[in-house]
C-alpha cells in the first residue's frame, strides 16, 4: 500500500480555530473521495477517447484518508492510499492527482465567473451539494496552487454557483437555521411541518426529537417556538422547500430576540394605518448582534415592537415600573424611560447603544429591578 | 360620553406579543398632533369598531382594547368628540402634554387596559 500526501485544505473561520475539526464537518469532506473517483475516471477517458470504460481495477484499493490536522486554522491532513505490488505508486495515481487539479479549477472557474464545465463534467456538479454543505457565512475551504497568487476559496457562495452551474439542478441542499412554530405532525409518516413567516416546510421527525415537536404542536396556538437546524432543500431560486433531515431542535423563549426580529423583518412599509415605516433588515442584524453582546441571557427579556417611525420599542415589565427603551436604528441609541407606577415618578436617559458602558448601565437598571433592589 | 364610556383602540397586529399589548398602543404618534383616534364605545360595539376599521377603513387590527374617559381624565387627558372623519370617532387630547410625559401617560393608559382585557379578538388570533 502506497501512502502519498494528496490534499492539504485550509478550513477558515471561527469553528475551525485551535486547529480543530468539528466532527459535523467530516461528512462535508467525505464526499470529496468521491468526486475526486469519478473525475479521476473522466479524465481517464477524456485522454483516451478510444476506450469505452476505464481500465479493470483503476479505482480498486484507492481511498483517501484524514492522517492528521495540522496547525493554521485547521489544515486536515488527506493522503492517497493505493494498492501496488511494486516501489512506485501505481499509474492510475496521476488520474486521481489530475482530478484533484480539475475541482480545484472548477471552484477557482467558479468563483471568477468562468466555465466550469473547462474543468470538470457537468455530470459531476451534484457532488458539491454535498461538499461543504455545513459551510457557514464567513468560512471557506482554502485550496493552495502552486503558482496561483492567492489560494483558491470554496465559500457558501462559490458552492451555490457549482451546483446550480448544472441545467439538471433542479434545488440544492444546504445547512440551515429556522425558526417557527409547529401547526402540523403527521406521527403515522413521522413527518411535522413548521411555519416559518407565514410558510409551511414539512420536514422529517426523528424519533429523538418527537416528543419536543408534539409538545410544540399541541402549543402551537400559544405561538410556542423552536429553532431547527438541520439540511434544508432549497429551490434554485433560494426559497426553503423542505428539510432533509433536522439536526438539532432548540426550545425558545417566548420571547426570545431573535425568533421576534424575524417576526419583524416581515413588515413592510405602511403597516400601521398606511404609514409605518417598516425597521431596515440590516439595521435589525446589528440590533441582534448587540443586543447578543451585551445583554446576558439571564436577565429578563423585553418585548419588541416596531414603532411608526421604522425604530424598535423594547419594553419590560417589572412590577412596579414599566421600562421602555425607543430604538432609532439609524442613529444607534435608545431613549430610556421608566415609569414607577407606584408614585408616578419617571426617569429618562438617552443611551448610545454603539457603547457598552451604555449597554452596562442599562443591564444594571434591569438586573436591579429584577432582583427587586432598585 | 360619561366618565364609563369606553374608547376603544384598535391593536395593530405587530403591537401584540405573545398576548402583551406596547404602550405605544395609546400614544399618539408624531404624525397624530398629540390627539390618539379612538371609538365612542357608547356608539359602537367593539365587534363593530374592528369591522370598521378593518373594512370601511382598510386598516389592520387584531383586537380591541379600550380605558374608559374617566381614567383619560384621572390623567388630565381630555375625550373629545371628533365626527369629521367618521360619527363614533373621538380623541384623546395629550396636547397639554409632551416627551416622557406623555410616556408615562401612555402606560398608564396601556396597564387600565390590559386590566380591563381584551374587548374583543379577531377569530384568527383567538
Amino acid at each position: 500500500m502506497k501512502q502519498i500526501p494528496f490534499l492539504k485544505p485550509r478550513l477558515v473561520g471561527a469553528r475551525f480555530e485551535e486547529n480543530a475539526i468539528p466532527l459535523e464537518f467530516l461528512k462535508d469532506l467525505a464526499v470529496l473521495e468521491e468526486m475526486v473517483i469519478e473525475v479521476a475516471k473522466w479524465k481517464f477517458l477524456h485522454e483516451h477517447p478510444t476506450r469505452q470504460r476505464v481500465p479493470r481495477g483503476f479505482t480498486e484499493g484507492i481511498a483517501l484518508k484524514l492522517t492528521g490536522v495540522e496547525e493554521g486554522s485547521a489544515i486536515p491532513a488527506i493522503d492517497l492510499f493505493a494498492e501496488s505490488d511494486s516501489l512506485f505508486p501505481p499509474d492510475n495515481v496521476i488520474y486521481f492527482k489530475k482530478a484533484r487539479d480539475s475541482i480545484i479549477d472548477a471552484i477557482e472557474a467558479a468563483t471568477q465567473n468562468q466555465s466550469i464545465t473547462d474543468h470538470i463534467p457537468e455530470k459531476t456538479f451534484g457532488y458539491f451539494d454535498r461538499i461543504g454543505r455545513s459551510l457557514r457565512d464567513e468560512e471557506a475551504i482554502e485550496f493552495s496552487v502552486q503558482d496561483r497568487p492567492s489560494p483558491t476559496r470554496l465559500t457558501k457562495e462559490t458552492r451555490r454557483k457549482l451546483v446550480l452551474a448544472s441545467t439538471k439542478i433542479k434545488e440544492f441542499a444546504e445547512e440551515t437555521s429556522v425558526i417557527g412554530a409547529i401547526p402540523e405532525a403527521d406521527q403515522d409518516n413521522m413527518t411535522f411541518e413548521i411555519m416559518i413567516n407565514g410558510q409551511k416546510v414539512e420536514a422529517p421527525m426523528a424519533i429523538q426529537h418527537a416528543e419536543v415537536i408534539l409538545d410544540a404542536f399541541n402549543k402551537y396556538k400559544m405561538d410556542f417556538r423552536l429553532q431547527l437546524q438541520g439540511v434544508g432543500i432549497f429551490s434554485r431560486q433560494g426559497k426553503l422547500q423542505k428539510f432533509e433531515s433536522i439536526e438539532h431542535i432548540s426550545l425558545l423563549d417566548p420571547l426570545d430576540v431573535a425568533a421576534r426580529l424575524d417576526e419583524l423583518r416581515c413588515l413592510r412599509d405602511g403597516w400601521f394605518e398606511g404609514k409605518g415605516i417598516a425597521p431596515e433588515e440590516k439595521e435589525l442584524d446589528w440590533l441582534l448582534s448587540v443586543f447578543k453582546q451585551f445583554y446576558p441571557g439571564d436577565l429578563p427579556l423585553p418585548f419588541l415592537y416596531p414603532t411608526v417611525e421604522g425604530g424598535i420599542q423594547a419594553e419590560w415589565s417589572l412590577d412596579p415600573y414599566e421600562i421602555s427603551l425607543e430604538i432609532d436604528l439609524g442613529e444607534h441609541k435608545g431613549d430610556w424611560h421608566r415609569l414607577d407606577t407606584l408614585n408616578d415618578k419617571d426617569e429618562d436617559r438617552v443611551l448610545n447603544l454603539e457603547n457598552a458602558q451604555d449597554w452596562q448601565w442599562l443591564v444594571e437598571q434591569i438586573k436591579q429591578i429584577a432582583e427587586g433592589a432598585a | 360620553m360619561t366618565k364609563d364610556t369606553l374608547l376603544l383602540r384598535q391593536v395593530s397586529p405587530s403591537w401584540v406579543q405573545q398576548g402583551h399589548v406596547t404602550s405605544q398602543l395609546f400614544s399618539p404618534t408624531p404624525k397624530d398632533q398629540k390627539k390618539l383616534s379612538v371609538y365612542d364605545g357608547d356608539q359602537i360595539s367593539a365587534e363593530n369598531a374592528w369591522k370598521h376599521y378593518n373594512g370601511a377603513l382598510g386598516f389592520d387590527s387584531v383586537g380591541v382594547m379600550a380605558v374608559s374617559v374617566g381614567e383619560c381624565e384621572t390623567h388630565y387627558l381630555p375625550a373629545v368628540a371628533d365626527p369629521a372623519p367618521f360619527p363614533e370617532h373621538v380623541v384623546i387630547d395629550f396636547s397639554a402634554f409632551a416627551g416622557n410625559r406623555i410616556k408615562s401617560k401612555a402606560k398608564k393608559l396601556q396597564m387600565a387596559a390590559i386590566s380591563r382585557g381584551w374587548l374583543y379578538q379577531s377569530v384568527d388570533t383567538v
